[in-house]
């Protein structure tokens, strides 16, 4: 029996909900943004038209923001329940928190070091340095995206907060950041997580919440010998999920893929008709 | 949209009044508007905050934008009063290349009369034009902005350039915040770009090797 519980499991089913959420609402709002940008362009216009007029378009980018908003409020209330308040604030720290901490350091230093062949592959813990950036790469793009987004989301009633013309302000920033969010996940996020030869052509650990052992062992050893260690690596082993399903996540991931991708190369394609100043 | 509205009333109740206690980025009591055009939001009362002369202002008030040079063409009755090929019946764009590039006539396809009326074009501050900034909002920016503000009419419709070395003098807070954000954003990719590049291939010759340890 214990032979087809060969993954390890690694995200819970809020976690990968969330994910799953952010997935669809990013790429709503990719989308639309980009449609937005470029409506100067028959791209863009194109882009635009799959919702309807400008107005639409803006009108769902917006409700999107909103909702994205919403379940990043949710997610921090879903951390104040999460912290461990008894040790707080030491209990932050340790390998199973998201938080950067020395090791991090270290761990970014020796990952370095390997990709150029100074030395052996760090032995991670639960976390590894960029796994935790891409963590709070999202929350450093959701503030600066947010709080600029709801700026425009009325501009009448933002400038009885505030001079009208940190609007301009506001846009370019909007702009620049999900220019910055969408080039990251397109390229770096893509590539990192999925079409390395190591996990190559699909890391569905987001979606199915577990990952190979064998892989583990490899990319996150410390974590697998501390759960041996403290007993209960056994418990933490599943079977992998129906094929049906699988086939599912990975339709799934292969269709956000390559929208990103169509969006990517199109969007450099037709840089140059864009009017910025 | 009463939710959007809603939202937006937390964010100000949340960010704003501590901006607003330290550093005197209170938008002022003429600038903020009644929503109703009342005489006070027309008349010359507040003419220093719309002239966005240099130095005007402290504070946030202050990197905001100002003109830097007047042209005698924006007092006019007619801001073409004394352009030699000037005809009405020629495109705007045709001479106006700084004023083609924004939002509003790009992506919405508004023209430049929408804004600045019918013949003569008035000089943006001659006393009388509806894009004077005393009246701009009531005048221009309302008809299509509802309850459009004083504050709100000091978007500036026509941004510079915000890369552009200049920018620092006609509106230095887009400056400085533009170039932050590129300069965040292109190191970023420069840092992570080639990095991943050689991770990639890395991985594949530890992915060999494994390989061939097996075998
Ligand atoms: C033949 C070229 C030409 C055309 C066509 C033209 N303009 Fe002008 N416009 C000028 C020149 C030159 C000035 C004077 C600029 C100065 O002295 O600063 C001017 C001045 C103005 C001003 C006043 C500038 C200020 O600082 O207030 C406005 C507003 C204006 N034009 C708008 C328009 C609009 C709107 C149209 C289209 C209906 C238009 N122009 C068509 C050449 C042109
Ligand atoms: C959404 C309204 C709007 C539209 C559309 C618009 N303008 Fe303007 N324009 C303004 C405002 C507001 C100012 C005053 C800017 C200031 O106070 O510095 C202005 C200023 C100007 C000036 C004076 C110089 C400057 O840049 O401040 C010129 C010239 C001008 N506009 C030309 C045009 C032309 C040409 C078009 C069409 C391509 C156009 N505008 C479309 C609102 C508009
Ligand atoms: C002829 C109609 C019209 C006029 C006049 C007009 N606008 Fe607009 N404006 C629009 C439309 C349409 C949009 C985009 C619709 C939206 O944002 O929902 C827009 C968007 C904006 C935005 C939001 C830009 C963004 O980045 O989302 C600002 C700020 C703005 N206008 C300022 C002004 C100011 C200031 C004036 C007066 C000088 C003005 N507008 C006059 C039609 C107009």
């Amino acid at each position: 029996m214990a032979d087809d519980r060969t993954r390890l499991r690694r995200f819970t089913m809020v976690q990968r909900l969330w994910h799953g959420g952010l997935v669809l609402l990013f790429m709503l709002l990719s989308v639309t943004g980009i449609a937005w940008m470029y409506f100067e362009t028959p791209w863009g216009r194109d882009l635009a038209s799959v919702f309807g007029d400008y107005g639409d378009v803006l009108e769902v980018h917006r409700i999107a923001g909103l909702v994205m908003l919403a379940g990043f409020a949710m997610h921090i209330v879903y951390l104040l329940c999460r912290v461990d308040w008894k040790g707080f604030p030491w209990s932050l720290l340790g390998p199973e928190t998201l938080v950067f901490q020395w090791i991090d350091v270290k761990g970014f230093l020796g990952h370095l070091g390997w990709v150029f062949g100074l030395n052996e592959l760090p032995r991670f813990d639960r976390w590894s340095w960029w796994e935790k950036f891409d963590y709070w790469a999202v929350w450093w793009g959701l503030m600066i995206v947010g709080v600029t987004g709801l700026m425009l989301y009325n501009p009448v009633l933002t400038s009885d907060f505030m001079p009208g013309w940190l609007l301009n302000i506001a846009l370019w920033i909007h702009r620049i950041e999900a220019v910055l969010a969408m080039g990251h996940i397109f390229t770096i996020h893509f590539t990192v997580e999925n079409w390395r030869p190591s996990s190559f052509p699909f890391n569905a650990a987001m979606f199915d919440g577990t990952i190979e052992l064998e892989e583990a062992k490899h990319e996150h050893p410390e974590w697998v010998a501390r759960m041996e260690r403290e007993g209960h690596l056994g418990a933490a082993l599943v079977p992998p999920p129906p094929v049906p399903l699988r086939i599912c996540y990975f339709v799934f991931g292969y269709a956000i893929i390559f929208l990103g991708l169509f969006l990517l190369v199109f969007a450099i394609a037709n840089a140059a008709l864009l009017t910025l100043f | 949209m009463s939710f959007g509205r809603t939202i937006i009333w937390l964010m100000g109740a949340l960010l704003v009044p501590p901006l607003a206690n330290g550093q005197g980025t209170e938008v002022p009591a003429e600038l903020a508007g009644t929503g109703y055009f009342r005489d006070q939001d027309t008349l010359p009362g507040a003419y220093r905050f719309y002239r966005q002369l240099p130095g005007g202002e402290g504070g946030l008030w202050g990197l905001g934008p100002t003109r830097q040079k007047l042209s005698h063409a924006s007092f006019r009755v007619d801001g073409h009063e004394g352009v030699a090929d000037y005809s009405p019946e020629l495109r705007c764009q045709k001479c106006h290349t700084q004023q083609t590039k924004d939002l509003h006539g790009l992506r919405m396809g508004i023209t430049c009369v929408q804004c600045h009326r019918s013949q003569p074009i008035a000089g943006v501050y001659q006393y009388y034009s509806p894009l004077n900034p005393i009246r701009r909002h009531a005048y221009v920016c309302a008809k299509c902005h509802e309850g459009a503000t004083p504050s709100f009419a000091s978007y500036m419709v026509h941004e510079p350039n915000p890369i552009a070395s200049e920018a620092r003098g006609t509106f230095p807070l887009l400056y400085y915040a533009v170039w932050f954000m590129l300069i965040l954003a292109v190191g970023v990719f420069l840092f992570f770009l080639p990095y991943t590049m050689a991770w990639w291939i890395r991985d594949l010759v530890a992915r060999l090797r494994r390989g061939s340890d097996h075998g």
